[in-house]
C-alpha cells in the first residue's frame, strides 16, 4: 500500500458554471495502487463531479471551474488531455444506455483500444480478457440491445478494463439497476477487487451492495469538504453517527443496529450486513419483543383477493381471509390479460385478478419483464385493457376520457419531465383543474393549496424543467393529484434517486396515503416496499403469484418465488436461531423503540 | 468518388494489418468480411429477428458477391446511371435497369424469402399503382395530341379523359423512380452500417471522427422513438391531446418536443463523456482491426456495371426507345 499514488489530489475545488459555490471544496487525498475507495456524502456534495474529475472530464469536457490539481500517474489532468489520461484512469458511468456506441460487444469492448491505437492484436486480446471476466464473451457478437440493464453495466465495465488503466471509477454504476443486476456487477467487481490488479473509486449510494468490497472510505460533506478519510469498517462502525449527521445512507443492517442500540441492546461492533446484523442478535440472550402489529389486525387487513390462473394454495387462504365486512375495493381487476405492441405482441400481462381497498399502499413487485409496469399502465388507463377487466371506483378506464379518468386516477411517469407540458409551476398544476372545467377563483385556491402541500409555493413561476429533481418528482405528484384523484399509481418513483431522495419522496405518499389516498408504486427497492407498503402484490412472467399485506408477503415464499431477494433487514431476521418471533421483522418500524428513534 | 478510381491500392492507415483471431490462431481469413468475431456466431444469445443495422454479416456463399465487394464499389457503380437516369424520358431504360439491378440482387444477394418476395411482386405492383397515380396528374395538355396513344381513352369522369398516354407517361416516372430505388438497394441490402463507415473512413479518407460519430448517432433513433411514445402517453394522461384540428396537432407537436429535446440533449451529451472517457478523438487515425480494402473485383464489378449500362443506353437510344433530356419538365415517352 506504499507504492507510487496513481492519484493526487490537492485542494481541490470545482464550481460548475452555472453553480454558485464549489462542490467538492478543498478536497485533498490520494488513491494508491490496488485500493478499493469508496466515496460517500449527502446529494449535491459534488461525489459524482469528483469522479468526473479523477479522469480529466473536468475540467476538459464538462463546463466547470478546476481549482487545485488532480495528478493522474504524476501527469497533472488540466495540462494533459482526456484521451491521454485515459490510459490511467477509466471510467463507468450511471446510465448503461449512455455508454454504448457500436453494434457488437466485441466491437464496443475493442473501441477504446483502438481509439488509443494499440495493435490490432492486443486490442482483441485485451477484449477478450476483459470480456471473459464479465463473463460476456461467449456473448461477444450480440448487439449490446439484447443484454439486461445488468448486462449492459458489465459491457461497461469491460470496456473500461479494455483500456488497461490501472485506476477504475465507478460513478453510481447500479442507480439504475434493478436487484439481479446490482448482483451481477457486484460479483464482477468484487472479482476486481480481489485480484488487487486495480484501484477502484467508487461513488454508491447503495452502500448495501458496496460496504463488503472496499478497503476506505472518503467522505464529503454537504458543503463538498472532506470530513472523514480512513479504513472502510472502522469509518463505518465507530463513527456511524456522526455519518448519519451528515446526511450519508448507512447499510440497512447498520441503521437497524443503531435503532436497536437506541433501545437499549448494545450490538458492538456495529454489523454492516445483515449476516452480521444476524450473528450479533443472535449472540445477544434476551431480545425485547419486536412490534409486530397484533395478529388480528393484520388479518382484519388482507382485504385482497390475489389468485392467479393457477390458484394457489396459499393465495386462496388469502381470498378466504377476505371477510365479508371489507369495503367495495376502489380497484378490482378480473382476468386482465394484456399484449404489447398491438394484437400479435407478447402478452405481458397474464390474467391477474387483484382487488385493491380504498386507502390501501400498494406496492407491485417483481424481476424486469415481470409485466409489473404494464398492469399498473392498464389499471390507470395509459394503455387499453380489455373491456371490463378494470374497474377503478366504477369506472373503466380504458372505455373513458382523460377528463374522467383524472378525477380518479393519477398516474406518475418514471421521469416527471414527460409529464410537464406548461410553462411555470402553477399553470402545471393549473391545467389539470382547467380541464375539469372549474372556474377561476376555485382553481386558484386549489391550486395554491397544493403548492404549499408540496412545498413548492416560491417556485410557482419557474419553468417545470429547472426544478431541481426532488421538486419535479414532488410537481408530478401534485399534477397527477389536482384534480382530486383518490387513487394514485406511481411507475418505479425511485427509479436513479439516492436513498436520501427515495425516502423523502416515500414520505410524501404515506403522508398521502394517511390523508385517505390509495397508493399503488411499481418497485424493485423491496426495503422501502417493506418500511412503507401496507400491501404488495408479487408477479413473475405477466401473472399474479400472490398478493397480501406485506409481512405477509414477505414471510412467505413469495418473493422467492419470484426471483427476488429478501430486503436485507428480512434477510438478517429470517434466519435467526436463537429469537423466532423476530422472524417476521422486516420493517424498520417494527423494531422495538427507545427514546430517540434513528430511521 | 476517388476511390472509385480503379486501381487505387488498398492503403491502411494504422499498423498491423492482419486481423488476428483471438481463440483460433490467426486464420487466413478467406473474405475480407468474415471478421475475427465470426467464428462464434450464434454460440450463444438470440438472433434478433429485425435487421440489425450493426450486425456484422455472416459468411456467405461465393456466388452472393454483392457481399464480397467494397461498399464503395457497390455506391460507385450504379451512381452515374441513377444520375443520368433523372434526365431520362421512356419507358425501356428505366425498365431494363430494374431488370438488371433485380437480377443482380437476386444472384448477388442473400435475401431472406419475404424480401425476395417484396422484390419479385411488390415492386412491379408498385409501379403499376404509382404509374395510374402519376398518370392522373398529367397535365393533358402536355401531351402530344397527335400520338396514337393520346385518343385511346381508358376511361372518362365526365369531360376528364385518362388516356393510354397519360397513363404511359405516369408509368414512365413511376418506372424511373422505381429504378433509382432498386439500384440504390444494390449496397442498401449488402452492407452493414460498420463495413460502409469503415470503407468511408479507410478508402475514401472520411475522417473518422465523423464516421463512427455517425454510427453511434445511429443508436439514438430507436432510442428517441421509444421515448416519445412514453411522452406522448404521459401527454395522453395529463389530457392535452384534446382538441382536434392543425392547430391543436401543432401545439402537441411543440408539447412533446421539449420533453424529447431535453432528454435528447443530455443523453447526447452522457454519450459523448462516455466516448471521451474512452479515448474517442485522441489520435489522427485510429486502430483498424478489419481492413477494408479495394480489391480487382471491385475495380471489375464497377467497369463492368458502366459497361453495361452504357450499352442499355446506346442501344435503346439507337432503337428510339427513349430520349435523353435536361429538361426535367419535359413530358415524353
Amino acid at each position: 500500500m506504499n507504492a507510487q499514488p496513481l492519484i493526487t489530489l490537492d485542494g481541490v475545488s470545482i464550481r460548475h458554471d452555472e453553480a454558485t459555490r464549489a462542490t467538492p471544496a478543498d478536497v485533498s487525498f490520494e488513491v494508491r495502487p490496488g485500493e478499493v475507495v469508496l466515496l460517500l456524502g449527502p446529494s449535491g456534495c459534488g461525489k459524482s463531479t469528483l469522479a468526473l474529475a479523477l479522469d480529466g472530464l473536468i475540467p476538459h469536457a464538462v463546463p466547470a471551474t478546476l481549482e487545485g490539481t488532480v495528478r493522474v500517474a504524476g501527469l497533472e489532468t488540466s495540462a494533459h488531455t482526456v484521451a491521454e489520461l485515459s490510459e490511467h484512469v477509466a471510467m463507468v458511468f450511471q446510465d448503461p444506455d449512455a455508454q454504448v456506441v457500436t453494434g457488437t460487444l466485441l466491437d464496443e469492448v475493442c473501441f477504446g483500444p483502438e481509439n488509443q491505437l494499440v495493435a490490432a492484436s492486443e486490442v482483441l486480446e485485451r477484449a477478450e480478457r476483459a470480456l471473459k471476466l464479465v463473463g460476456l464473451w461467449d456473448r461477444r457478437t450480440d448487439n449490446p440491445d439484447v443484454l439486461s440493464g445488468g448486462g449492459r453495466q458489465r459491457l461497461a465495465v469491460a470496456c473500461a478494463l479494455a483500456l488497461a488503466a490501472p485506476v477504475l471509477v465507478l460513478d453510481e454504476p447500479t442507480a439504475n439497476l434493478d436487484p439481479a443486476g446490482i448482483d451481477e456487477v457486484y460479483a464482477v467487481l468484487r472479482e476486481l477487487a480481489s485480484e488487487r490488479d486495480h484501484a477502484i473509486v467508487l461513488v454508491e449510494h447503495n452502500l448495501d451492495a458496496a460496504v463488503d468490497i472496499v478497503d476506505r472510505v472518503v467522505v464529503l460533506d454537504a458543503s463538498g469538504r472532506l470530513v472523514i478519510d480512513g479504513p472502510a469498517r472502522e469509518v463505518l462502525q465507530q463513527r456511524a453517527d456522526e455519518l448519519l449527521e451528515l446526511g450519508v445512507w448507512l447499510p440497512v443492517s447498520t441503521l437497524a443496529a443503531m435503532r436497536l442500540r437506541a433501545a437499549g441492546v448494545t450490538l458492538s461492533p456495529l454489523p454492516l450486513n445483515p449476516a452480521e446484523l444476524a450473528a450479533a442478535l443472535d449472540a445477544v440472550d434476551v431480545l425485547p419483543s419486536p412490534l409486530l402489529a397484533p395478529p388480528g389486525t393484520d388479518a382484519a387487513r388482507s382485504r385482497m383477493v390475489a389468485s392467479s390462473a393457477e390458484a394457489r394454495p396459499d393465495a386462496s387462504e388469502l381470498a378466504g381471509a377476505t371477510d365479508v365486512t371489507a369495503p367495495a375495493p376502489a380497484i378490482r381487476v378480473r382476468d386482465c390479460s394484456v399484449r404489447r405492441g398491438g394484437r400479435r405482441g407478447p402478452v405481458v400481462v397474464d390474467g391477474v385478478d387483484l382487488d385493491v381497498a380504498s386507502g390501501d399502499f400498494l406496492a407491485i413487485v417483481g424481476t424486469n419483464g415481470a409485466g409489473k409496469t404494464t398492469l399498473l399502465q392498464a389499471i390507470a388507463g395509459v394503455i387499453p385493457a380489455p373491456r371490463g377487466s378494470i374497474d377503478v371506483l366504477g369506472m373503466d378506464p380504458s372505455r373513458a376520457d382523460a377528463r374522467a379518468r383524472a378525477r380518479q386516477i393519477g398516474f406518475v411517469f418514471q421521469n416527471p419531465e414527460h409529464q410537464f407540458v406548461a410553462h411555470t409551476v402553477a399553470e402545471e398544476l393549473e391545467l389539470g383543474l382547467r380541464l375539469q372545467g372549474v372556474d377561476e377563483a376555485t382553481r386558484h385556491a386549489e391550486v395554491e393549496r397544493m403548492l404549499a402541500r408540496f412545498d413548492l409555493v416560491e417556485h410557482r413561476d419557474r419553468h417545470p424543467f429547472l426544478l431541481s429533481g426532488g421538486q419535479k418528482r414532488r410537481l408530478s405528484v401534485g399534477t397527477a393529484l389536482v384534480a382530486g384523484a383518490p387513487v394514485l399509481a406511481l411507475d418505479e418513483p425511485t427509479f436513479g434517486q439516492d436513498r436520501a431522495r427515495a425516502s423523502e419522496l416515500l414520505d410524501i405518499l404515506g403522508g398521502l396515503n394517511a390523508e385517505g389516498t390509495t397508493v399503488l408504486v411499481v418497485t424493485h427497492d423491496l426495503q422501502l416496499v417493506a418500511d412503507h407498503a401496507s400491501h404488495v402484490a408479487v408477479m413473475r412472467d405477466g401473472r399474479l403469484l400472490g398478493a397480501g399485506p406485506t409481512a405477509e408477503v414477505l414471510a412467505g415464499p413469495l418473493v422467492e418465488e419470484a426471483g427476488l431477494r429478501h430486503p436485507p433487514l428480512a434477510r438478517a431476521t429470517r434466519g435467526l436461531a436463537g429469537h423466532p418471533e423476530w422472524h417476521a421483522v422486516t420493517r424498520m418500524s417494527q423494531l422495538p423503540v427507545g427514546d430517540r428513534a434513528i430511521a | 468518388m476517388s476511390a472509385a478510381t480503379p486501381g487505387t491500392a488498398p492503403t491502411p492507415t494504422p499498423p498491423t494489418p492482419t486481423p488476428v483471431t483471438p481463440t483460433t490462431p490467426a486464420t487466413p481469413t478467406p473474405a475480407a468480411q468474415t471478421t475475427p468475431a465470426t467464428p462464434a456466431t450464434g454460440a450463444a444469445g438470440p438472433a434478433s429477428v429485425v435487421r440489425d443495422p450493426y450486425a456484422e454479416q455472416a459468411p456467405v456463399s461465393g456466388i452472393r458477391f454483392l457481399h464480397h465487394l467494397n461498399p464503395l464499389a457497390k455506391f460507385a457503380a450504379p451512381l452515374p446511371v441513377m444520375l443520368a437516369l433523372i434526365f431520362t424520358r421512356g419507358v425501356a431504360i428505366p425498365l431494363a435497369f430494374i431488370v438488371l439491378a433485380l437480377g443482380l440482387l437476386v444472384i448477388g444477394a442473400r435475401l431472406s424469402g419475404r424480401a425476395l418476395a417484396a422484390l419479385l411482386l411488390g415492386v412491379p405492383a408498385a409501379i403499376l399503382v404509382l404509374g395510374f397515380s402519376f398518370g392522373i396528374w398529367v397535365d393533358p395538355a402536355r401531351i402530344e395530341g397527335a400520338s396514337a396513344a393520346a385518343s385511346v381513352v381508358i376511361f372518362a369522369i365526365g369531360d376528364w379523359q385518362f388516356t393510354l398516354a397519360a397513363y404511359l407517361v405516369g408509368l414512365a416516372t413511376a418506372l424511373r423512380i422505381t429504378a433509382l430505388l432498386m439500384l440504390s438497394l444494390l449496397a442498401g441490402l449488402t452492407t452493414s452500417g460498420p463495413e460502409l463507415v469503415r470503407a468511408l473512413v479507410q478508402n475514401l479518407r472520411v475522417p473518422y471522427r465523423i464516421g463512427y460519430t455517425a454510427l453511434a448517432a445511429l443508436r439514438f433513433v430507436p432510442r428517441f422513438g421509444h421515448e416519445l411514445e412514453v411522452i406522448r402517453a404521459a401527454h395522453r394522461v395529463r389530457g392535452t391531446d384534446a382538441g382536434r384540428g392543425p392547430v391543436a396537432a401543432v401545439r402537441r407537436t411543440i408539447a412533446t418536443a421539449i420533453p424529447l429535446l431535453a432528454s435528447a440533449i443530455r443523453h447526447a451529451e452522457r454519450v459523448a463523456l462516455a466516448m471521451d472517457a474512452r479515448a474517442f478523438g485522441a489520435h489522427a487515425t485510429r486502430t483498424e482491426r478489419t481492413i477494408s480494402r479495394w480489391r480487382v473485383r471491385d475495380t471489375a464489378f464497377v467497369v463492368a456495371f458502366w459497361v453495361v449500362s452504357a450499352a442499355i443506353y446506346w442501344w435503346a437510344l439507337q432503337a428510339g426507345l427513349g430520349g435523353v433530356t435536361p429538361d426535367r419538365t419535359e413530358v415524353g415517352l
